[in-house]
């Protein structure tokens, strides 16, 4: 409402006509202090409390006053519940209202200029405490409103804390993973290496069990020892007209029932043929066979013969591939007896 | 009419409130024999029926007594004060009331004006002083044209806002706000007159 609104219903305020948002708009402007409508609130309201004046006066009945002066012992009003005491009149004006406030008189120092009197006094009263608890408020508004600040900075800086720090766990984590599988990608890179140095060392192993093996084989290294036992017998073999520049020996181990042939400048095998050692006993037996690639010169070949010291003669001949049962091919080397 | 001056309601001493206040029961049967006689008047204007506003007039003066420390003479004077106190309960007993208070309503309005319903028979006792200021506020009314004296009772005496005003009496809204401004427009310059001779309330 504005201010002229408010001004021309003041006289419907003073006769209590105002709806109730009419009513309180209009007490908030009072409120404010707004010296024209109080003046003017001042003589309407005066103008409402001799309205009761006009009316034919009525005797209330005789015995009204005796009932009044008994109820109203201490126990009777004490017993008078304040139910009884309506609820504040949702018709009246604001409590600081409720006495009305006649205008003032211009030059006796009857009735209303006493009560202009009060009534100036009690304006003053009430827009001091007004303006007093209005400060007081407006204080403690700003005083509340500067906590609530502060407690909204605290936490704002608490938040940004726990924001820098839950950052800084997000970064941690993220490094301890990547550490992580930088670990395992040692881990899995160490398995392979592991793997591959344990192929490398089973490798070496086999190499070396090879070696080892093929050591102990060796026919050399047993000839070797075969010449340094006592009681071992040697038959020597003598190149044919096939091969006369070849010779051979050909010793037998009685302990391990063994012979040794070793034969030095037989021709190269061609063809695929094959030389193949014979015992000659009643009739040829074969005792094994050996080839001699291009270059080779010497060549040793070991084989079990248990019944060698039946045998008659020694002889090698040359035979088609993969030997033959009887000799058919001519010899290159033949033992004397 | 030569009824002594402290019988006069209009012009109750607030001296005599301070002697209620400190339990004199005497100053409170003068302050009964002074006031009783306008509350009770307007009590019967608003709630229409003698029983009633007798039973509401006990209340409002044992409520008084209770109360009565709380009278500030800084904010008006007694007269004003108890005018106001018997007008509240009573606007608020005939709200109470609902559909009975617009049947009393109803009747107030075909009835005679507010300056005619009371008691035809003024009581003795009514003092010098009120009898005055009764005639200045009769002549005041009877000035208003009968719309405008209506709707200023119909809000005064019946609680009614201007909405309800003029939904009770058909009429425009804007209508009766004017209708209530004029007529307190032209009171306030006919008691003005009265004020300025400064011997009356």
């Amino acid at each position: 409402m504005t201010h002229e609104e408010l001004e021309d219903a003041v006289p419907l305020y003073a006769v209590g006509a105002l709806e109730r948002v009419e009513r309180q708009a209009m007490e908030a402007h009072l409120l404010s202090g707004c010296v024209s409508c109080h003046t003017a609130l001042k003589e309407y309201q005066s103008v409402a409390v001799v309205l009761p004046f006009g009316l034919n006066i009525a005797t209330p009945p005789r015995v009204l006053k005796a009932k009044i002066m008994a109820a109203r012992t201490p126990a009777a009003v004490a017993a008078e519940p304040t139910a009884q005491q309506p609820a504040k009149s949702s018709l009246e004006p604001g409590e600081w209202m409720n006495h009305l406030f006649p205008p003032e008189s211009s030059s006796r120092a009857g009735s209303f200029g006493w009560v202009l009197g009060f009534a100036t006094i009690a304006v003053l009263a009430i827009g001091s405490y007004l303006a007093w608890n209005s400060y007081t408020r407006i204080t403690e508004d700003t005083t509340k409103l500067a906590q609530l600040q502060a407690q909204a900075n605290a936490t704002s800086s608490k938040l940004a804390a726990l924001q820098q720090q839950l950052s800084e766990r997000e970064k941690s984590l993220a490094q301890i993973r990547d550490a992580l599988q930088h670990r395992a990608s040692d881990v899995a890179e160490l398995k392979d290496q592991l793997i591959q140095r344990e192929t490398e060392l089973e490798d070496a192993k086999i190499q070396l069990a090879q070696r080892d093996g093929r050591r102990t084989r060796t026919p050399q290294d047993e000839l070797a020892v075969l010449l340094r036992t006592p009681d071992i017998k040697a038959i020597s073999l003598v190149g044919t007209d096939m091969a006369k520049q070849a010779t051979g020996v050909l010793l037998y181990d009685a302990r391990t029932q063994k012979v040794w042939l070793y034969s030095v400048n037989l021709p190269e095998c061609p063809n695929g043929t094959t030389y193949q050692l014979w015992a000659m006993h009643e009739k040829p037996v074969s005792v094994g066979m050996f080839h001699m690639d291009s270059g080779e010169t010497a060549h040793l070949l070991v084989k079990s013969l248990p019944n060698f010291m039946s045998a008659k003669k020694f002889a090698v001949s040359l035979e088609p591939p993969g030997g033959r049962p009887q000799p058919t091919g001519p010899l290159y080397l033949a033992s004397h007896s | 009419m030569d009824a002594p001056p402290q019988l006069a309601a209009s012009t109750i001493d607030p001296k005599l409130l301070a002697r209620v206040v400190k339990g004199d029961h005497q100053a409170f049967g003068q302050l009964y024999d002074q006031s009783s006689s306008l509350l009770y008047s307007m009590a019967l204007r608003i709630l229409g029926n003698r029983e009633e506003a007798a039973e509401l007039l006990q209340e409002v003066y044992l409520e008084v007594w209770r109360k009565v420390a709380r009278y500030d003479v800084g904010r008006g004077t007694p007269i004003a004060w108890l005018i106001t106190l018997t007008r509240s309960r009573a606007i608020d007993r005939l709200r109470a009331r609902g559909s009975r208070a617009h049947h009393q309503v109803s009747e107030s309005l075909d009835g005679p004006s507010a300056s005619q319903v009371a008691d035809r028979n003024p009581g003795p006792a009514e003092a010098h002083a009120d009898q005055e200021l009764r005639s200045l506020v009769v002549g005041a009314l009877a000035s208003l044209p009968q719309a405008q004296q209506q709707a200023i009772e119909l809000a005064y005496y019946q609680g009614l806002s201007h909405m309800e005003i003029a939904a009770r009496l058909n009429q425009p809204l804007g209508t009766v706000k004017t209708r209530i401004k004029l007529g307190m427009s032209k009171l306030r310059e006919s008691l003005r007159h009265c004020w300025e001779h400064g011997d009356r309330l």
